[in-house]
This record gives C-alpha cells, structure tokens and sequence, in this order.
C-alpha cells in the first residue's frame, strides 16, 4: 500500500517552499560523547504558511531550528543535510527567486538574510530584550543596520507602525522591558521580528511563558499579521492542541527524528503514530467531552548511546519484532501527503484501532475499546 | 529622581559621621591632644601657636557639644585649623597637595578600569583563544604588591635604564606653569607611577568583565543580537553593556582602597601628594594635618562613590524605578 502512495505526488514537496531542510542532523560534543540532537530530518516550510513542529523537552525542535539558522551556539554541530533558505532577491533585476544553502553559507551571507528574510521571537521576553535599553532601540537598530538609508525620524515613524500592528502604543518606545508586562513584552518582540518583512518568522515556544488568555490573544494575533503580511511561519511548541489551530502543517518529533508530519487537522484528528497518539491523550481535548488524560509511560531514550530501531519502541503499545531492530523511515502512507515513520504502516501489518480512523473521536476508553474489539471500520490507508 | 535624591540624602548623613567621628578622635584619645601637643614644642611655643592648636580643635571653648559645633562652624567657613610642623593653615597645605593626587590616582584608575574592561570584553568575546594567555601575566601583577612592584619598576627602568625620570612630580629644572616644557615633564614623570598603578590593578578589571561577558553571552538577548544580523561590534556592544554593570558597582569600592594603597606608591616615587603628606603628619604628630587629609579621603571616597552610583543609575534603568506597569 505504501509503495502505491509513495508515487503520488507529494503536497509537502511544492515548489514554493521558503525553507527546506534535508537529512539534517545535529549533535551537541564530537566523538563518542556526543548527544544525536537531531537525525536526518526532512521539512519543508511553505511560502505563508506555518509549520508547528510538536515534542516534548529535548526531542530536538528547537535544536534544528536552530541549527538551520546557524544561531546554534558550541558544542552543537551540524553534521549532515542541507538548509535551503528561497526568498526574492530585490537587489537582483530579475526580481526572481534566489536560494541560499544555509550550512555553508558565510557569516556575510547570513547576516544579510538574518531578520531580514528570517527572523526570530523567542520563548522568554524578558531575556530576549536588553534590559538595560529602550523597547525603540530594538527596532532603530534592525532597521538601522539592514535599512542603511532611513533616517532617524522614519525609523521611529515604521517602530511606531510595527507597535501599533501588535496593539501598542509608540509611547512603549521610550519604555525599558521591566516597565512592560509579560504579554506586552512578547507582542513587542514579534513587532521587532515583523520590522523587515521577513518571508519567514520562527516563534520558539513564544506563548509557554504567558497565561492562557495571553496565549490566546497573542495567537489570533499572529494568524491575523499572518493573512496581512503573508510571512511563513515555523511554530515550535509542546502544546499540539495550541498548534492545531494555527499550523497550517504539523511535524512531530521525539528523539531528534520527525515521526509524522501532516495537515494540522488531520493530525490532530487521526494521529498515525502511536507517539502523536500518545501526546494527545496527554493534553486536553481542544473542544467537546471532557476525557482522562493519559500520559505516555517511559521515557525519552538515552541520545549519546546509539540507537537500534525505532527510537519510541520501547514505550510503544504496539510496538513489533522489526521495531526494535530496525529504525523506520518517514514515507508518504495516504493520499494527504501525510509522512509517518512508523512500521505499523507497513503493508503486512494490521493497523491497530487507535491509529487507522477516520473521525475523531474524543474519548480515549473509545479508542482502547477500538483497539481490543479490532474492529475493522474507519480503516483508509 | 526620588531615587537619587534619596541616595543624596544617605550620602549627606554618611558625610556628617565622617565629619563627627573625624572631631571626636582626638577627643577619645587619652590625655588632651593640646597639651600633648604642647608639651612636644616645649621652649619654642608662643600664644600664638597654643591659639592655633586649640583653634585646630574647634577653639576647646566651652563643653564638647560646644566645641562640636564651633568645630562645624570652622569647617562650613573652610577652616581645618594650623599644622603644627608646617606652621601654615591645613587648607592652604592640602589645596597643594591634593590636586596631585586625584590626578595621578584618578587617571591611573580611570586608565585601569578602561583598559580593564576593554580586555575583559574582548577576552570573554574570544574565550578560549589563544588571547587567554594574558590572565596569568596580567594575575601576577596584580599578586605583586603595589609598592615593590613600584620599586622593581623604579629601580630597572628608571635608575639603571633610564627608560624614565623619576623621583618627583615634574622636572626640578622646569618652572611649574602652563607650558608645554612643564606639561611634558609632567606626563614623563607621571608615566612610572601610573604604570605601577595600572599594572598592579588591571587584571581585577579584566577578570571581571570578562567573566561577567561569558555570562553575558549565553543570555537569549545577544543570541537576538546575532539573530537580528547586526555587525559583530553591535552584538559584542550588546553583552558588553550589561557585563559592566558589577565593575561599576566595583569601581566605587575600588576608588577608596586606591587612594589608600596609594600611599605606598608616593613614597617610592616621592611624588608631593596627600599620601606622603599623610605619612610625614603622623610622623610629626601633627593632629590638625592628620585631621584634615583624613577629612579630605573620607569626602574623596564618598565623592567618587557619588560618581560611581550616579554612573551605574544612567547605565542600569532597573535601578531608576520600580517596574512602572
């Protein structure tokens, strides 16, 4: 079955991708110390669209990104696969589309595309901002360095246009980050990452540290600079119910491996590896019934050891014989482009209950039910 | 504002105690300073001179409380009294003597610190480097004590080699004014002293900021300082002003313990500042001189505190308010 998909044409492999990464890996220490951060990782972002990349602590999302941005301070390394970053070239007369390979490109290169074509809003506010300088000089110095012929009284025209975007006032400006709240500290951020209309905008666990009504503010906000700007966006977070409603794709990772990688909803509805399946049942159900929260038992393998097989069975339900000897590569398993790394997908084996339906189902003791009875129903593969 | 003002207000009281214990030492010392004082110049005392020890003491009319505030009254009109050995009022004798201290000491801390922290941030921006190789040369000097560093340093360069003149302030064939000639010799007899000086202090400096400017570096805002594609100098800008902020705070306590380890260097160069001046006072007994240097190194070393909390209060905007929202 899988080898009848896998010719189909791939939705996740457009043309217009604005960053596409292939086979990366990333370790932290050389030599027989090091950690395996990040094995072979295969993404693509699309032009405005986002990208949720879901995980717990340490599956290494935050890692590859990173990594591909080449911000990733010693002793992480790049050690294998390509990045390649596509945005216009506007200082080219062809007005066409230029490619840069990030892992080899230099530190001219780089400081050329940084913020201007990717830019960055990080986890925490407070330590992303200089504390001992003003919320404005955030802004005049990006603009200062990338827009060399603005003057002073047009930088703080456009600083005070990028707050407004966000719900600010300019008077913010003349203000230092402690006189800010938390939220405000984080919308002021993404007003400084949206400063150069950057084609893609990467948001490391933006919202972790804000309250939940913050969190959900700051999350319609972005959709909608999003349908205003038309930035992509790579979306890096613990929190798939979070994501589910702002991703436009969703990639999964645990032990430095992307295990599925699939349209948001679909992911979110009909998980195909048994480790999607295990996060959700681990947060709340983002509408309907009420349902216990079940976690994953185990947990993350030991990533300076080399790993045999596939890196989650020895916390799978199901896992098989083959799992434990052989790592399973990410393919292409049904007609929506949906990539899971799981053997289970194989064609010789039964899928069990859990990971072949077709429509949500909110309660958990169902799909367990699903899963003893075997019953056959809602099978599409 | 209400900050500093408040911090105004501490440093006026710590000034009214320095001032109060300055007065009350002679007093707590046994016998009366006058008589012994008297007692020393046995044959060779005249009225007037008995006049201006106790005049020194704040007049010794009436009870201590009234002396105290004649003692104030004197000081408010820039009386310190008369030195005893000098025969010529304290403020004439300090006025001359303490310009040449803050000088040297002030340029050779300012120089110290500057350096210093120029070194610490490049070291911590290059840790690692081969480049690390200066902090155990630069730890030696600072282990050496002042003053037998001066002296090595007097003895090879400015005796044997003659790399530089030495034994004094200026030229003793240089008429002190504004001219180059007296300007010139100046910097040449200064270079000796201020070496020792910078040489002895620096590493404190440097070891600091660079350790503050590792710290600094694995904090999220210069990781957006690179993020954001600004040009190396920017980001290095960017860790550097936050890992000032404790040599500051450093630098006010370092003030007060240079103008005291000073002392030593002055002797060795003989150079006319308050540290020899305060050595031949306590030789000679002489209560009033003693009293006003001391007077003089309490209000220096608040002065530069002053300096160094008005300093770190433009350079830290969390020290200005409490967080306004």
């Amino acid at each position: 079955m899988i080898e009848e998909f896998a010719t189909l044409v791939d939705p996740n492999d457009v043309d217009d991708a604005v960053l596409e990464i292939e086979d990366f890996s990333v370790d932290y220490g050389w030599g027989d110390s090091a950690v395996h951060a990040v094995n072979n990782v295969t993404l693509s972002v699309r032009r405005s669209r986002v990208l949720g990349i879901a995980g717990e602590s340490g599956s290494g999302k935050s890692t590859l990104v990173y990594a591909v941005t080449r911000l990733l301070r010693a002793p992480g390394v790049i050690t294998g696969g390509t990045a390649r970053l596509s945005f216009d070239d506007s200082s080219s007369s062809t007005g066409q589309m230029t490619t840069l390979e990030l892992t080899t490109a230099s530190e001219r290169e780089l400081r050329k595309i940084r913020w201007s074509r990717v830019s960055i809003v990080l986890q925490s506010a407070l330590n992303a901002l200089n504390p001992v300088l003003r919320i404005g000089h955030e802004f005049d110095e990006v603009l200062k360095t990338h827009r060399p012929d603005m003057n002073k009284s047009e930088r703080r025209q456009r600083a005070a246009e990028l707050l407004a975007l966000v719900g600010l006032n300019e008077e913010r400006l003349a203000r230092f980050p402690h006189e800010l709240s938390g939220g405000q500290r984080q919308r002021v951020m993404i007003a400084v990452a949206l400063s150069l209309d950057p084609q893609l905008v990467i948001l490391d666990e933006p919202t972790t540290a804000l309250d939940v009504v913050t969190q959900r503010e700051i999350i319609n906000e972005l959709a909608q600079l999003r349908a205003q700007f038309g930035f992509a966006m790579i979306f890096i977070t613990h929190d798939l119910t979070l994501l589910v409603e702002l991703a436009d794709d969703i990639a999964v990772m645990y032990a430095g491996n992307v295990v599925e990688w699939a349209p948001a909803r679909d992911l979110y509805d009909t998980p195909r590896h048994p480790y999607t399946l295990g996060l959700l049942s681990s947060s709340p159900p983002l509408s309907g019934e009420r349902r216990e929260l079940v976690g994953i038992a185990g947990s993350p393998p030991d990533m300076s050891k080399p790993l045999l097989g596939c890196s989650f069975h020895a916390r799978c339900p199901y896992a098989l014989d083959r799992c434990s000897q052989e790592a399973p590569p990410l393919r292409v398993i049904d007609k929506t482009g949906r990539k899971v790394a799981c053997w289970l997908h194989d064609a010789d084996n039964v899928v069990p209950g859990p990971l072949r339906r077709t429509v949500r189902i909110s309660a958990p003791t169902q799909a367990v039910n699903d899963a003893v009875s075997g019953s056959n129903q809602a099978v599409v593969l | 504002m209400r900050m500093l003002l408040r911090r105004l207000s501490l440093y006026a009281v710590t000034a009214w105690v320095a001032i109060t214990v300055n007065f009350m030492l002679p007093h707590l010392m046994p016998g009366n300073p006058v008589q012994t004082m008297i007692g020393k110049l046995t044959g060779r005392v005249t009225p007037q001179q008995v006049h201006a020890i106790e005049l020194s003491f704040g007049g010794l009319k009436g009870n201590l409380v009234e002396q105290y505030f004649g003692y104030l009254h004197q000081l408010l009109l820039g009386n310190l009294g008369v030195s005893i050995t000098l025969a010529s009022p304290v403020s004439t004798i300090l006025r001359s003597a303490v310009p040449w201290t803050v000088g040297l000491i002030g340029i050779s801390t300012i120089l110290s610190f500057v350096l210093g922290t120029f070194c610490g941030t490049m070291l911590g921006w290059m840790r690692g480097s081969r480049l690390d190789s200066v902090i155990p040369i630069s730890t030696f000097f600072q282990a050496v004590p002042y003053f037998f560093l001066g002296t090595v340093l007097l003895l090879v360069f400015g005796l044997n080699l003659h790399w530089f003149p030495v034994l004094g302030a200026y030229s003793p064939s240089v008429t002190p004014g504004l001219s180059w000639t007296y300007i010139f010799s100046l910097i040449r007899y200064g270079e000796l002293p201020v070496i020792t000086i910078v040489l002895s202090s620096v590493a404190g400096w440097m070891l600091g900021m660079r350790n503050m400017m590792i710290t600094m570096i694995a904090e999220d805002f210069v990781l957006m300082a690179v993020a954001k594609g600004l040009p190396r100098r920017k980001v290095i800008m960017h860790a550097a002003r936050n890992a000032v902020l404790p040599s500051v705070a450093n630098l006010s306590l370092a003030i007060g313990l240079v103008v005291s380890g000073a002392l030593l260097v002055e002797l060795v160069f003989n150079y006319p500042g308050v540290g020899n001046l305060l050595l031949q006072a306590v030789l000679n007994e002489d209560y009033p001189l003693i009293q006003g240097i001391f007077l003089i190194i309490t209000m220096t070393v608040l002065v530069a505190n002053l300096l160094a909390d008005v300093l770190y209060f433009i350079l830290d905007p969390r020290t200005r308010t409490q967080a306004a929202v």
